[in-house]
């Protein structure tokens, strides 16, 4: 039995269109701001190619986000790949919402991009019209939204939303799929693995703003090392009750030689105890 | 699929516990993700499924219960709630499915406590126990064995504690937390697994 | 006798063909920003798998008196793409007065792109100008709409063959010791050159020869380099 309408790549191009809409040559959805959805039209093979372009896009990433007492820390590699070939090793994951927020990049670079752009415009207008700064919870939330209503369609993030507002520090995971949690700790991306066992083995909430800032560094770095698809250099942000703040910004390979020596001399002390 | 939501009605209560895990992939993203929305004074509904669907889908009912109790002045009844759910559920189905497996409990004045079961294909039945995902598998057993409709609240959380122990000895996907949560005369509550805490509240409510 | 059965005629059922709307028509494009010029270059050959079906075919469009674009991929896409950012920028001219300033031609590029992210122009673009302050900027892009600005951008078939290199020579990546100094035009341009031949000598899509668009404050001078034509 043939139960296609339980496919989500079927159910995506059909909607809810009649079937004279569905075979015009191309179909304007007025969603936010007029996609232009391709026509059911005979396009298994268009499916194919247009899945293979949409493909050539920054894929592999790593980042990261904590909250610790002083605030939240966020950091990112910036190597963009197109299949085996390294597109750009110094992309921009962190994308300057407004001077409170703060959202990061992983999956399409371009759906990253686009999508916090327009996000950062719905939170202007929600100061314009509220007279108030919008909560994290609130922009996750419009953010999540979207990526839901476009659920099946092939978009491509996994983004943090992070920010002070006035309830303290808060972040958010958003993805794709329509996921959106709050947590105190996530990593996102091919390298999150890596990322994960340095940064759970070296948090604590009590850490200073400069070890917290290291510490997010290094988880990062450490992907960067494992991780093929992760790289270039290293972007560290750090968020207080004035607004996100600008770190540092490492190329992974000094980092690298830095770290050797740390760990050489560190060796030599223990061996002259 | 790996979350696990398990009910069961008691004399004058109805428990809810579901798994806290956020999974994405092979990582743990969260241990504290409470699955278990309190759609109002009295009612409680536990949903496992799809990621984005399930929060998706809970608010909107959420919300649409909110909106009916505004504009007549008067909640829905579980009963009629689970019905609303259901019919929600079983429209979506032929255009855009949800793919939300969902426990729904209340506690009605005239008739005590009730459970209902409703699945993402939009069946339900009105049950005095019941459990979804993988983990309902090894729970249905127990159940069957050790719940009935005259346990107090003690006795409820005793047989709650019984399957989530044996989804955790035996499922080989780690549920490491649950969130549990009472539905009764005084409206809804989350509650400790553990006796000897539950004891301490007792006590520390009577001393006070 | 014998009966020989074709390989289609044995196959049983209806063949259809599959519709595919996309192909790499070929080519490199390169840009380099400098502090007050920009140098914009594309080669002109036109291909489809092993056949060359022109050897003249631009990759460069102006789009005002300080902005061009160069735009590998697939050359009908391009077209219809320069086609619509001219139609803009007409009537953005006509409306508001003024050319619109590179910065606003890098976005709406960007827009433009996502705009049809779900059937993308199979297109990989350089938008290369004069910007606001009257330095040389070069925006490159993806296929569907995701830009920076870049210190030096190739795109294309040849792109991995030039970008390694120039990162190298323009962007000074990798060096340990060398300090960053800045680039001249006659630096530039002949950094470009060099690209394209050496490109040509080892991408069989790239060759023929290349235009190249010189923009500084005067206005845009264009080049043409012949390549060679196997």
């Amino acid at each position: 039995m043939s139960l296609s309408f339980l496919d989500k790549s079927y159910n995506a191009f059909h909607d809810d269109q009649s079937f004279e809409e569905a075979n015009s040559n191309t179909l304007t959805l007025y969603k936010e701001p007029g996609l232009v959805v391709p026509p059911t039209f005979n396009n298994a093979g268009f499916r194919d190619q247009s899945h293979e372009i949409a493909k050539k896009f920054a894929k592999g990433t790593t980042t990261l986000g904590f909250v610790f007492n002083k605030g939240i820390v966020i950091a990112v590699d910036s190597r963009a790949s197109m299949g085996n070939y390294i597109s750009s090793q110094n992309v921009k994951k962190v994308i300057e919402i407004n001077p409170y927020l703060l959202g990061t990049m992983a999956g399409g670079a371009a759906d990253c991009q686009f999508w916090e752009r327009y996000l950062g415009m719905q939170c202007r207008l929600y100061e314009l019209r509220n007279k108030r700064r919008i909560t994290v919870s609130a922009a996750s939330k419009l953010l999540v939204n979207i990526m839901y209503s476009y659920k099946g369609y092939g978009l491509s993030m996994g983004t943090m939303v992070a920010g002070w507002d006035h309830t303290g520090p808060n972040l958010f995971m958003v993805d794709n799929d329509g996921t959106r949690l709050k947590g105190n700790r996530f990593s996102v991306g091919s390298g999150s693995m890596f990322a994960y066992g340095v940064l759970d083995s070296g948090y604590r909430p009590d850490l200073t703003e400069e070890q917290a800032c290291e510490l997010g560094r290094r988880a990062i770095y450490h992907a960067t090392h494992r991780d093929s698809m992760s790289g270039g250099i290293i972007n560290v942000y750090l968020i207080r009750e004035d607004g996100w703040h600008k770190i540092s910004s490492t190329d992974m390979d000094h980092l690298h030689w830095n770290y050797v020596e740390d760990k050489k001399k560190e060796i030599a002390d223990r061996n002259k105890l | 699929m790996s979350d696990c939501v398990i009910g069961i009605v008691g004399k004058d209560y109805v428990l809810l516990a579901a798994d806290a895990t956020a999974a994405f992939s092979i990582i743990l993203m969260k241990d504290n993700e409470d699955k278990i929305l309190k759609l109002d004074d009295n009612k409680l509904l536990a949903a496992s499924g799809e990621a984005g669907d399930r929060v998706q889908f809970t608010e909107y009912i959420q919300k649409n219960l909110s909106l009916y109790k505004f504009r007549n002045d008067r909640a829905l009844s579980t009963h009629g709630a689970a019905h609303f759910l259901r019919g929600e559920l079983a429209t979506a189905l032929r255009k855009n499915p949800y793919q939300v497996n969902m426990l729904l409990a209340g506690y009605d004045k005239e008739i005590g406590g009730s459970l209902y079961y409703v699945d993402y294909l939009a069946s339900m039945q009105k049950v005095p126990f019941g459990a979804h995902g993988y983990g309902s598998y090894f729970v249905w057993s127990i159940l069957d064995k050790y719940a009935h409709l005259d346990m107090d609240l003690d006795e409820g959380i005793d047989v709650l504690n019984k399957c989530i122990a044996e989804v955790q000895k035996r499922l080989l996907l780690s549920t490491p937390r649950f969130i549990v949560k009472v539905v009764d005369k005084n409206g809804t509550r989350e509650v400790s697994l553990d006796n000897s805490e539950r004891a301490k509240i007792q006590q520390d409510k009577m001393d006070a | 006798m014998t009966t020989h059965i074709s390989p289609q005629m044995a196959s049983s059922g209806t063949q259809h063909g599959k519709f595919e709307p996309y192909v790499n028509n070929g080519g490199t494009t390169l840009a380099i920003p400098g502090k007050d010029f920009v140098i914009a270059a594309g080669d002109t050959r036109l291909s489809t798998g092993y056949s060359i079906h022109t050897r003249q075919s631009s990759k460069v469009f102006q789009l005002t008196d300080k902005c061009v674009i160069v735009t590998a991929g697939m050359q009908s896409d391009a077209s219809t793409l320069h086609k619509t950012m001219h139609a803009r920028l007409v009537h953005y001219e006509h409306a508001h007065g003024k050319q619109m300033s590179t910065e606003a031609i890098g976005q709406m590029l960007s827009n433009m792109l996502y705009g049809r992210r779900f059937f993308p122009y199979y297109t990989f673009n350089l938008v290369a100008g004069i910007d606001s302050k009257g330095q040389g900027v070069v925006y490159g892009y993806d296929a569907i709409g995701s830009y920076q600005s870049v210190e030096v951008g190739a795109m294309g078939t040849g792109q991995s063959l030039i970008q390694p290199l120039l990162d190298n020579q323009v962007a000074y990546k990798n060096h340990q010791l060398v300090p960053s100094k800045e680039l001249d035009l006659e630096r530039a341009l002949s950094l470009v050159k060099d690209s394209f031949t050496s490109a040509g000598e080892r991408d069989i899509y790239t060759g023929d020869s290349v235009e190249i668009a010189i923009i500084t404050q005067e206005g845009i001078k264009y080049e043409t380099l012949q390549l060679k034509q196997d």
